[in-house]
Protein backbone atom coordinates (compact mmCIF):
# COMPACT_ATOMS: atom_id res chain seq x y z
CA UNK A 1 0.00 0.00 0.00
CA UNK A 2 2.79 2.26 1.10
CA UNK A 3 4.45 1.38 -2.15
CA UNK A 4 1.68 2.08 -3.90
CA UNK A 5 0.70 5.87 -2.59
CA UNK A 6 4.69 6.02 -3.36
CA UNK A 7 4.25 4.93 -7.00
CA UNK A 8 1.57 7.77 -7.58
CA UNK A 9 2.89 10.37 -5.42
CA UNK A 10 5.75 10.20 -7.19
CA UNK A 11 4.86 9.96 -10.80
CA UNK A 12 5.00 13.27 -11.58
CA UNK A 13 8.57 13.97 -10.70
CA UNK A 14 9.66 10.60 -12.59
CA UNK A 15 7.00 11.30 -15.56
CA UNK A 16 9.27 14.59 -16.00
CA UNK A 17 12.84 12.42 -15.71
CA UNK A 18 11.06 10.12 -18.64
CA UNK A 19 10.79 12.33 -20.52
CA UNK A 20 14.40 13.73 -20.72
CA UNK A 21 15.53 10.30 -20.60
CA UNK A 22 13.26 9.26 -23.90
CA UNK A 23 14.62 12.80 -25.55
CA UNK A 24 18.62 11.54 -24.76
CA UNK A 25 17.86 8.46 -25.66
CA UNK A 26 16.30 9.54 -29.33
CA UNK A 27 19.31 11.91 -29.71
CA UNK A 28 21.26 9.55 -28.96
CA UNK A 29 20.03 6.42 -31.61
CA UNK A 30 19.88 9.14 -34.24
CA UNK A 31 23.71 10.56 -33.67
CA UNK A 32 24.49 7.23 -32.78
CA UNK A 33 22.78 5.42 -36.53
CA UNK A 34 24.13 8.59 -38.53
CA UNK A 35 27.93 8.56 -36.88
CA UNK A 36 28.25 4.78 -37.00
CA UNK A 37 27.56 4.82 -40.91
CA UNK A 38 29.68 7.79 -41.61
CA UNK A 39 32.90 4.93 -39.30
CA UNK A 40 31.79 1.75 -41.56
CA UNK A 41 31.93 3.49 -44.51
CA UNK A 42 35.32 4.87 -43.46
CA UNK A 43 36.17 1.80 -41.83
CA UNK A 44 35.57 -0.24 -45.36
CA UNK A 45 36.65 3.05 -47.50
CA UNK A 46 39.69 1.80 -49.93
CA UNK A 47 41.58 4.83 -48.83
CA UNK A 48 43.66 3.57 -45.56
CA UNK A 49 43.73 6.83 -43.68
CA UNK A 50 40.27 6.63 -43.33
CA UNK A 51 39.95 2.83 -42.54
CA UNK A 52 42.91 3.27 -39.92
CA UNK A 53 41.17 6.11 -38.52
CA UNK A 54 37.73 4.16 -38.12
CA UNK A 55 40.03 1.55 -36.44
CA UNK A 56 41.80 3.82 -34.11
CA UNK A 57 37.78 5.38 -33.17
CA UNK A 58 36.21 1.91 -32.51
CA UNK A 59 39.23 0.46 -30.09
CA UNK A 60 39.21 3.40 -28.57
CA UNK A 61 35.55 4.13 -27.96
CA UNK A 62 35.17 0.90 -27.12
CA UNK A 63 38.21 0.44 -24.45
CA UNK A 64 37.06 3.28 -22.48
CA UNK A 65 34.14 3.11 -20.14
CA UNK A 66 31.22 4.82 -20.81
CA UNK A 67 30.92 6.82 -17.37
CA UNK A 68 34.89 7.86 -18.45
CA UNK A 69 34.06 9.10 -21.79
CA UNK A 70 30.91 11.15 -20.33
CA UNK A 71 33.52 12.68 -17.82
CA UNK A 72 36.06 13.49 -20.41
CA UNK A 73 33.71 15.15 -23.04
CA UNK A 74 31.28 16.86 -20.09
CA UNK A 75 34.65 18.44 -18.88
CA UNK A 76 36.67 19.11 -21.99
CA UNK A 77 33.73 20.47 -23.75
CA UNK A 78 32.47 22.49 -20.95
CA UNK A 79 36.22 23.99 -20.70
CA UNK A 80 36.20 24.78 -24.05
CA UNK A 81 32.61 25.33 -25.21
CA UNK A 82 29.44 26.62 -23.80
CA UNK A 83 27.28 23.60 -23.29
CA UNK A 84 24.69 22.09 -20.90
CA UNK A 85 25.31 18.82 -19.25
CA UNK A 86 22.25 17.34 -21.22
CA UNK A 87 24.25 18.34 -24.85
CA UNK A 88 27.20 16.55 -23.18
CA UNK A 89 26.01 13.78 -21.99
CA UNK A 90 23.74 13.13 -25.51
CA UNK A 91 27.32 13.88 -27.18
CA UNK A 92 28.78 11.32 -24.81
CA UNK A 93 26.14 8.50 -25.00
CA UNK A 94 25.87 9.17 -28.89
CA UNK A 95 30.05 8.45 -29.44
CA UNK A 96 29.37 5.59 -27.10
CA UNK A 97 27.04 3.79 -28.64
CA UNK A 98 28.29 4.62 -32.48
CA UNK A 99 31.05 2.29 -32.27
CA UNK A 100 28.40 -0.49 -31.32
CA UNK A 101 26.54 0.55 -34.20
CA UNK A 102 29.27 0.40 -36.63
CA UNK A 103 29.88 -2.98 -35.64
CA UNK A 104 26.44 -4.11 -36.25
CA UNK A 105 26.29 -2.02 -39.85
CA UNK A 106 29.45 -3.97 -40.71
CA UNK A 107 28.05 -7.45 -39.84
CA UNK A 108 24.66 -6.12 -41.27
CA UNK A 109 26.97 -5.66 -44.76
CA UNK A 110 28.59 -8.98 -44.39
CA UNK A 111 25.52 -11.03 -44.43
CA UNK A 112 24.91 -9.86 -47.65
CA UNK A 113 25.77 -12.52 -49.94
CA UNK A 114 28.64 -11.39 -52.28
CA UNK A 115 26.41 -12.44 -55.43
CA UNK A 116 23.97 -9.55 -54.64
CA UNK A 117 27.17 -7.14 -55.22
CA UNK A 118 28.59 -8.77 -58.56
CA UNK A 119 24.65 -9.16 -59.84
CA UNK A 120 24.94 -5.49 -59.26
CA UNK A 121 27.55 -4.38 -60.55
CA UNK A 122 27.41 -6.48 -63.83
CA UNK A 123 24.50 -4.62 -64.31
CA UNK A 124 26.71 -1.13 -64.89
CA UNK A 125 25.92 -0.27 -61.23
CA UNK A 126 28.49 1.85 -59.94
CA UNK A 127 29.89 0.74 -55.85
CA UNK A 128 27.66 3.48 -54.87
CA UNK A 129 24.67 2.78 -56.10
CA UNK A 130 25.03 -0.95 -55.57
CA UNK A 131 25.70 -0.03 -51.50
CA UNK A 132 22.51 2.07 -51.88
CA UNK A 133 20.44 0.09 -53.69
CA UNK A 134 21.42 -3.33 -53.26
CA UNK A 135 23.03 -3.87 -49.89
CA UNK A 136 22.05 -1.44 -47.50
CA UNK A 137 18.58 -2.50 -48.07
CA UNK A 138 19.44 -5.72 -47.63
CA UNK A 139 21.73 -5.40 -44.43
CA UNK A 140 18.90 -3.24 -42.94
CA UNK A 141 16.84 -6.10 -42.36
CA UNK A 142 19.07 -8.27 -40.48
CA UNK A 143 19.96 -5.00 -38.28
CA UNK A 144 17.02 -4.39 -37.02
CA UNK A 145 16.56 -6.72 -33.89
CA UNK A 146 20.35 -5.68 -33.08
CA UNK A 147 19.70 -2.14 -33.14
CA UNK A 148 16.87 -2.37 -30.84
CA UNK A 149 18.21 -4.17 -28.90
CA UNK A 150 20.77 -1.14 -29.37
CA UNK A 151 18.40 1.20 -28.51
CA UNK A 152 17.58 -0.59 -25.06
CA UNK A 153 21.28 -0.67 -23.65
CA UNK A 154 21.29 3.20 -24.97
CA UNK A 155 18.34 3.79 -23.21
CA UNK A 156 19.28 1.91 -19.78
CA UNK A 157 23.19 3.34 -20.55
CA UNK A 158 21.40 7.17 -20.22
CA UNK A 159 21.34 6.52 -16.38
CA UNK A 160 24.58 7.57 -16.40
CA UNK A 161 24.11 11.01 -17.31
CA UNK A 162 22.98 11.62 -13.72
CA UNK A 163 26.78 11.59 -12.82
CA UNK A 164 26.89 14.84 -14.76
CA UNK A 165 23.86 16.38 -13.07
CA UNK A 166 21.44 15.72 -15.94
CA UNK A 167 17.92 15.67 -14.51
CA UNK A 168 16.95 12.55 -16.23
CA UNK A 169 14.59 9.60 -14.48
CA UNK A 170 17.41 7.78 -12.52
CA UNK A 171 18.92 11.34 -11.31
CA UNK A 172 14.91 11.79 -10.22
CA UNK A 173 14.62 8.74 -8.37
CA UNK A 174 18.27 9.61 -6.80
CA UNK A 175 16.77 12.89 -5.49
CA UNK A 176 13.73 11.56 -4.13
CA UNK A 177 15.50 8.36 -2.22
CA UNK A 178 17.51 10.84 -0.43
CA UNK A 179 14.74 13.28 0.28
CA UNK A 180 12.26 10.60 2.03
CA UNK A 181 15.17 8.15 2.47
CA UNK A 182 13.45 5.79 1.18
CA UNK A 183 16.20 4.45 -1.46
CA UNK A 184 14.62 0.66 -1.85
CA UNK A 185 11.11 1.96 -2.91
CA UNK A 186 12.36 4.80 -5.36
CA UNK A 187 14.99 2.95 -6.85
CA UNK A 188 12.41 -0.26 -7.55
CA UNK A 189 9.84 2.34 -8.44
CA UNK A 190 12.37 3.72 -11.27
CA UNK A 191 13.44 0.36 -12.30
CA UNK A 192 9.78 -0.41 -13.07
CA UNK A 193 9.98 2.38 -15.12
CA UNK A 194 13.09 1.02 -17.33
CA UNK A 195 11.09 -2.39 -17.49
CA UNK A 196 8.14 -0.92 -18.90
CA UNK A 197 10.01 1.31 -21.36
CA UNK A 198 12.31 -1.86 -22.66
CA UNK A 199 9.17 -3.44 -22.78
CA UNK A 200 7.40 -1.51 -25.27
CA UNK A 201 10.76 -1.16 -27.47
CA UNK A 202 10.23 -4.49 -27.27
CA UNK A 203 7.30 -4.77 -28.71
CA UNK A 204 7.63 -2.40 -31.36
CA UNK A 205 10.77 -4.39 -32.37
CA UNK A 206 8.60 -7.17 -32.98
CA UNK A 207 6.21 -5.42 -35.51
CA UNK A 208 8.85 -4.15 -37.25
CA UNK A 209 10.63 -7.59 -37.93
CA UNK A 210 7.52 -9.29 -38.94
CA UNK A 211 7.10 -6.65 -41.28
CA UNK A 212 10.16 -6.69 -42.96
CA UNK A 213 9.85 -10.62 -42.74
CA UNK A 214 6.91 -10.41 -44.67
CA UNK A 215 8.02 -8.33 -47.52
CA UNK A 216 10.30 -10.85 -50.02
CA UNK B 1 21.98 -21.16 -87.65
CA UNK B 2 23.24 -17.60 -86.49
CA UNK B 3 24.27 -14.93 -88.62
CA UNK B 4 27.97 -14.39 -88.19
CA UNK B 5 28.74 -10.87 -89.64
CA UNK B 6 32.70 -11.04 -89.09
CA UNK B 7 33.63 -8.51 -86.44
CA UNK B 8 34.86 -10.35 -82.92
CA UNK B 9 32.92 -9.43 -80.37
CA UNK B 10 35.62 -10.79 -77.89
CA UNK B 11 38.96 -10.92 -78.21
CA UNK B 12 40.75 -12.36 -75.14
CA UNK B 13 44.97 -12.64 -76.36
CA UNK B 14 47.56 -13.75 -73.67
CA UNK B 15 44.73 -14.03 -70.59
CA UNK B 16 46.56 -14.91 -67.59
CA UNK B 17 45.13 -14.92 -63.83
CA UNK B 18 46.61 -15.50 -61.03
CA UNK B 19 45.90 -16.20 -57.85
CA UNK B 20 48.57 -15.37 -55.45
CA UNK B 21 50.64 -18.43 -56.85
CA UNK B 22 47.72 -20.52 -58.01
CA UNK B 23 47.81 -20.54 -62.39
CA UNK B 24 44.24 -20.15 -63.19
CA UNK B 25 44.28 -19.12 -66.50
CA UNK B 26 47.65 -19.58 -68.91
CA UNK B 27 48.20 -17.22 -71.79
CA UNK B 28 44.40 -18.16 -72.78
CA UNK B 29 43.49 -16.52 -76.60
CA UNK B 30 40.04 -16.78 -77.50
CA UNK B 31 37.57 -15.09 -80.06
CA UNK B 32 34.18 -14.90 -80.13
CA UNK B 33 32.12 -13.25 -83.08
CA UNK B 34 28.93 -10.81 -83.38
CA UNK B 35 26.27 -12.99 -83.01
CA UNK B 36 27.91 -16.13 -81.46
CA UNK B 37 27.21 -18.81 -79.29
CA UNK B 38 30.57 -20.29 -77.34
CA UNK B 39 30.26 -22.90 -75.27
CA UNK B 40 32.64 -23.51 -72.55
CA UNK B 41 33.13 -26.91 -70.92
CA UNK B 42 35.71 -28.45 -68.56
CA UNK B 43 36.03 -30.25 -65.97
CA UNK B 44 35.91 -28.11 -62.38
CA UNK B 45 38.44 -25.82 -61.48
CA UNK B 46 39.50 -25.70 -65.32
CA UNK B 47 38.83 -22.08 -64.58
CA UNK B 48 35.83 -21.83 -67.17
CA UNK B 49 34.02 -19.19 -64.43
CA UNK B 50 37.50 -17.01 -64.13
CA UNK B 51 37.79 -16.79 -68.16
CA UNK B 52 33.99 -15.48 -68.12
CA UNK B 53 34.33 -13.60 -65.40
CA UNK B 54 37.36 -11.58 -66.59
CA UNK B 55 35.60 -10.61 -69.73
CA UNK B 56 33.42 -8.77 -67.67
CA UNK B 57 36.40 -7.77 -65.46
CA UNK B 58 34.32 -8.88 -61.95
CA UNK B 59 37.81 -10.69 -61.97
CA UNK B 60 40.98 -8.92 -63.11
CA UNK B 61 43.63 -10.30 -65.02
CA UNK B 62 47.28 -10.54 -64.13
CA UNK B 63 48.13 -10.21 -67.73
CA UNK B 64 46.72 -9.83 -71.16
CA UNK B 65 43.87 -8.26 -72.42
CA UNK B 66 40.39 -8.57 -73.12
CA UNK B 67 38.54 -6.16 -76.15
CA UNK B 68 34.50 -5.66 -76.66
CA UNK B 69 34.38 -4.91 -79.68
CA UNK B 70 37.67 -3.48 -80.26
CA UNK B 71 37.57 -1.31 -77.40
CA UNK B 72 40.25 -2.49 -74.60
CA UNK B 73 38.51 -3.61 -71.14
CA UNK B 74 39.94 -0.89 -68.63
CA UNK B 75 39.39 -1.40 -64.87
CA UNK B 76 38.87 2.15 -63.82
CA UNK B 77 35.38 2.40 -62.08
CA UNK B 78 34.08 4.46 -65.09
CA UNK B 79 34.90 2.69 -67.75
CA UNK B 80 34.39 -0.78 -66.08
CA UNK B 81 30.31 0.52 -65.74
CA UNK B 82 30.47 1.66 -68.70
CA UNK B 83 31.51 -1.71 -70.44
CA UNK B 84 28.75 -3.09 -68.27
CA UNK B 85 25.81 -1.53 -69.16
CA UNK B 86 26.29 -3.66 -72.30
CA UNK B 87 27.81 -7.15 -71.27
CA UNK B 88 24.89 -9.00 -69.39
CA UNK B 89 25.71 -11.65 -66.86
CA UNK B 90 23.66 -14.30 -65.44
CA UNK B 91 24.80 -16.72 -62.30
CA UNK B 92 24.86 -19.77 -61.15
CA UNK B 93 22.86 -18.97 -58.52
CA UNK B 94 20.82 -16.73 -59.94
CA UNK B 95 21.84 -13.68 -57.52
CA UNK B 96 18.35 -11.87 -57.78
CA UNK B 97 17.88 -9.15 -55.25
CA UNK B 98 15.66 -10.63 -52.75
CA UNK B 99 14.08 -7.07 -51.02
CA UNK B 100 12.38 -6.31 -54.83
CA UNK B 101 9.54 -7.88 -57.09
CA UNK B 102 10.21 -9.47 -60.16
CA UNK B 103 9.66 -6.63 -61.84
CA UNK B 104 11.33 -4.00 -59.59
CA UNK B 105 14.84 -6.34 -60.18
CA UNK B 106 14.24 -5.74 -63.96
CA UNK B 107 13.82 -2.12 -63.74
CA UNK B 108 16.16 -0.90 -61.47
CA UNK B 109 19.38 -1.07 -63.11
CA UNK B 110 17.88 0.53 -66.03
CA UNK B 111 16.65 3.75 -64.58
CA UNK B 112 19.54 3.61 -62.01
CA UNK B 113 21.98 3.57 -64.82
CA UNK B 114 20.13 6.31 -66.28
CA UNK B 115 19.16 4.42 -69.59
CA UNK B 116 15.80 5.01 -68.88
CA UNK B 117 12.46 6.57 -67.66
CA UNK B 118 10.90 4.94 -64.72
CA UNK B 119 7.95 4.45 -67.05
CA UNK B 120 10.09 3.11 -70.13
CA UNK B 121 12.18 0.98 -67.77
CA UNK B 122 8.82 -0.37 -66.63
CA UNK B 123 7.13 -1.22 -69.66
CA UNK B 124 10.38 -3.18 -71.20
CA UNK B 125 10.64 -5.19 -68.07
CA UNK B 126 7.04 -5.75 -68.58
CA UNK B 127 7.50 -7.00 -71.59
CA UNK B 128 10.76 -9.11 -70.90
CA UNK B 129 8.54 -10.52 -67.84
CA UNK B 130 6.08 -11.94 -70.20
CA UNK B 131 8.94 -12.60 -72.89
CA UNK B 132 11.01 -15.34 -70.68
CA UNK B 133 6.91 -16.29 -69.28
CA UNK B 134 6.65 -14.99 -66.50
CA UNK B 135 3.95 -12.43 -67.47
CA UNK B 136 1.96 -12.68 -64.90
CA UNK B 137 5.11 -12.84 -61.71
CA UNK B 138 5.60 -9.23 -62.11
CA UNK B 139 4.89 -8.49 -58.15
CA UNK B 140 5.85 -11.42 -56.54
CA UNK B 141 9.20 -11.78 -54.65
CA UNK B 142 12.13 -13.99 -55.57
CA UNK B 143 11.76 -15.85 -52.71
CA UNK B 144 8.24 -17.25 -53.87
CA UNK B 145 9.13 -18.18 -57.52
CA UNK B 146 11.04 -21.51 -58.28
CA UNK B 147 14.55 -21.52 -59.06
CA UNK B 148 14.00 -21.57 -62.91
CA UNK B 149 11.30 -18.83 -62.62
CA UNK B 150 14.14 -16.83 -61.08
CA UNK B 151 16.46 -17.60 -63.68
CA UNK B 152 14.66 -16.52 -66.16
CA UNK B 153 13.82 -13.56 -64.51
CA UNK B 154 17.53 -13.21 -63.74
CA UNK B 155 17.68 -13.50 -67.98
CA UNK B 156 15.01 -10.70 -67.97
CA UNK B 157 17.02 -8.51 -66.01
CA UNK B 158 20.19 -8.77 -67.82
CA UNK B 159 18.36 -8.34 -71.29
CA UNK B 160 16.68 -5.17 -69.81
CA UNK B 161 20.17 -3.32 -70.03
CA UNK B 162 20.32 -4.57 -74.41
CA UNK B 163 23.13 -5.58 -74.08
CA UNK B 164 25.34 -6.92 -77.39
CA UNK B 165 26.69 -9.78 -74.86
CA UNK B 166 25.42 -12.43 -72.60
CA UNK B 167 27.66 -14.31 -70.04
CA UNK B 168 26.16 -16.95 -68.12
CA UNK B 169 28.16 -18.65 -65.74
CA UNK B 170 26.16 -22.73 -65.34
CA UNK B 171 22.88 -21.27 -65.23
CA UNK B 172 20.97 -24.79 -64.77
CA UNK B 173 23.38 -26.03 -62.59
CA UNK B 174 21.65 -25.38 -59.60
CA UNK B 175 18.19 -26.14 -60.86
CA UNK B 176 16.19 -29.36 -60.51
CA UNK B 177 16.14 -31.83 -63.35
CA UNK B 178 12.87 -30.55 -64.30
CA UNK B 179 13.40 -26.90 -64.16
CA UNK B 180 16.15 -26.88 -66.54
CA UNK B 181 15.02 -27.27 -69.92
CA UNK B 182 12.89 -23.78 -69.21
CA UNK B 183 15.56 -21.55 -69.01
CA UNK B 184 17.71 -23.78 -71.29
CA UNK B 185 14.73 -22.56 -74.07
CA UNK B 186 14.93 -19.05 -73.35
CA UNK B 187 18.66 -19.30 -73.83
CA UNK B 188 17.92 -21.05 -77.01
CA UNK B 189 15.59 -18.78 -78.18
CA UNK B 190 17.90 -16.33 -77.48
CA UNK B 191 20.68 -17.62 -79.41
CA UNK B 192 18.02 -17.95 -82.45
CA UNK B 193 17.75 -13.99 -82.14
CA UNK B 194 21.57 -13.48 -82.78
CA UNK B 195 22.61 -12.67 -79.38
CA UNK B 196 26.46 -13.31 -78.84
CA UNK B 197 26.71 -15.67 -75.73
CA UNK B 198 29.68 -17.33 -74.22
CA UNK B 199 27.84 -20.44 -71.71
CA UNK B 200 29.60 -22.29 -69.21
CA UNK B 201 27.61 -24.97 -69.28
CA UNK B 202 27.82 -29.44 -68.50
CA UNK B 203 24.72 -29.51 -70.39
CA UNK B 204 26.07 -31.39 -73.38
CA UNK B 205 22.89 -31.48 -75.45
CA UNK B 206 22.30 -27.44 -75.49
CA UNK B 207 25.98 -27.32 -76.82
CA UNK B 208 25.33 -29.72 -79.67
CA UNK B 209 22.48 -27.88 -80.56
CA UNK B 210 22.99 -24.34 -79.78
CA UNK B 211 26.87 -23.72 -79.80
CA UNK B 212 29.05 -22.68 -83.00
CA UNK B 213 32.01 -23.03 -81.34
CA UNK B 214 33.01 -25.03 -78.33
CA UNK B 215 35.75 -24.44 -76.15
CA UNK B 216 37.03 -27.61 -73.98
CA UNK B 217 39.39 -25.28 -71.15
CA UNK B 218 41.57 -28.01 -68.94
CA UNK B 219 44.12 -26.38 -66.08
CA UNK B 220 43.34 -23.08 -67.89
CA UNK B 221 44.43 -23.61 -71.27
CA UNK B 222 42.61 -24.80 -73.70
CA UNK B 223 42.59 -27.69 -74.62
CA UNK B 224 40.75 -28.33 -77.92
CA UNK B 225 38.17 -25.80 -79.78
CA UNK B 226 35.72 -25.91 -82.66
CA UNK B 227 32.71 -26.46 -83.56
CA UNK B 228 30.75 -28.89 -81.49
CA UNK B 229 30.69 -31.78 -83.53
CA UNK B 230 34.25 -31.94 -83.82
CA UNK B 231 35.20 -31.36 -80.28
CA UNK B 232 32.15 -33.09 -78.88
CA UNK B 233 32.33 -35.98 -80.96
CA UNK B 234 35.42 -36.06 -82.42
CA UNK B 235 37.85 -34.54 -80.52
CA UNK B 236 42.08 -34.68 -81.34
CA UNK B 237 43.22 -34.67 -77.91
CA UNK B 238 43.35 -37.07 -75.07
CA UNK B 239 42.33 -34.20 -72.68
CA UNK B 240 39.23 -33.86 -74.43
CA UNK B 241 38.41 -37.30 -75.10
CA UNK B 242 38.74 -38.34 -71.34
CA UNK B 243 36.87 -35.21 -70.10
CA UNK B 244 34.02 -36.58 -72.10
CA UNK B 245 34.11 -40.23 -71.45
CA UNK B 246 33.91 -39.03 -67.77
CA UNK B 247 31.13 -36.74 -68.66
CA UNK B 248 28.98 -39.60 -70.39
CA UNK B 249 30.07 -42.09 -67.61
CA UNK B 250 28.88 -39.72 -64.79
CA UNK B 251 25.28 -39.30 -66.97
N1 LIG C 1 38.56 -15.62 -55.70
C1 LIG C 1 39.42 -16.67 -55.76
N2 LIG C 1 40.49 -16.72 -54.94
C2 LIG C 1 41.37 -17.73 -55.00
N3 LIG C 1 41.28 -18.76 -55.84
C3 LIG C 1 40.25 -18.77 -56.71
C4 LIG C 1 39.25 -17.73 -56.71
N4 LIG C 1 38.35 -18.01 -57.67
C5 LIG C 1 38.74 -19.15 -58.22
N5 LIG C 1 39.88 -19.63 -57.66
C6 LIG C 1 40.59 -20.86 -58.05
O1 LIG C 1 40.76 -20.85 -59.44
C7 LIG C 1 40.60 -22.13 -59.98
C8 LIG C 1 39.60 -22.11 -61.10
O2 LIG C 1 38.35 -21.75 -60.59
P1 LIG C 1 37.09 -21.56 -61.51
O3 LIG C 1 35.97 -21.22 -60.58
O4 LIG C 1 37.37 -20.61 -62.60
O5 LIG C 1 36.87 -23.01 -62.10
P2 LIG C 1 35.67 -23.59 -62.96
O6 LIG C 1 36.25 -24.14 -64.19
O7 LIG C 1 34.61 -22.56 -63.10
O8 LIG C 1 35.18 -24.78 -62.03
P3 LIG C 1 33.69 -25.30 -61.71
O9 LIG C 1 33.28 -26.18 -62.83
O10 LIG C 1 33.85 -26.05 -60.43
O11 LIG C 1 32.81 -24.08 -61.57
C9 LIG C 1 40.23 -23.04 -58.83
O12 LIG C 1 41.39 -23.73 -58.44
C10 LIG C 1 39.79 -22.10 -57.76
O13 LIG C 1 40.09 -22.62 -56.50
MG1 LIG D 1 32.68 -22.31 -62.32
Amino acid sequence: MEFLNALIASSPALLKGLSVTIGLTALTLVFSVILGAIIVAMKMSSIPAFSRFATGYLAVVRGIPLIALLFVIYFGIVSVFKVDAFTAAAIGLSVHSSAYVAEIFRSGINSVHNGQVEASRSLGMSRVATMSRVVAPQALRVVVPALVNQAIVSLKDSAVASFITVDELFMTAQRLSAATFQPLTYYAIVSLYYLAMVGAMTFFAGKVERYFQKRG
Amino acid sequence: MTQIDGQPRVRITGATKKFGDNVVLNNVDLEVRAGEVAVLIGPSGAGKSTLLRCINGLERLTSGTVEIDGVRLEYRERSLNHMREHVGMVFQSFNLFPHLTALENITMAQVVVGKRSKSEAHDRAAKLLFRVGLGEKANSYPSALSGGQQQRVAIARALAMTPKLMLFDEPTSALDPELVGEVLQVMRELADEGMTMVVVTHEMRFARQVADHVVLLADGAIAEEGPPEIVLDAPASDRARSFLSKLQADG
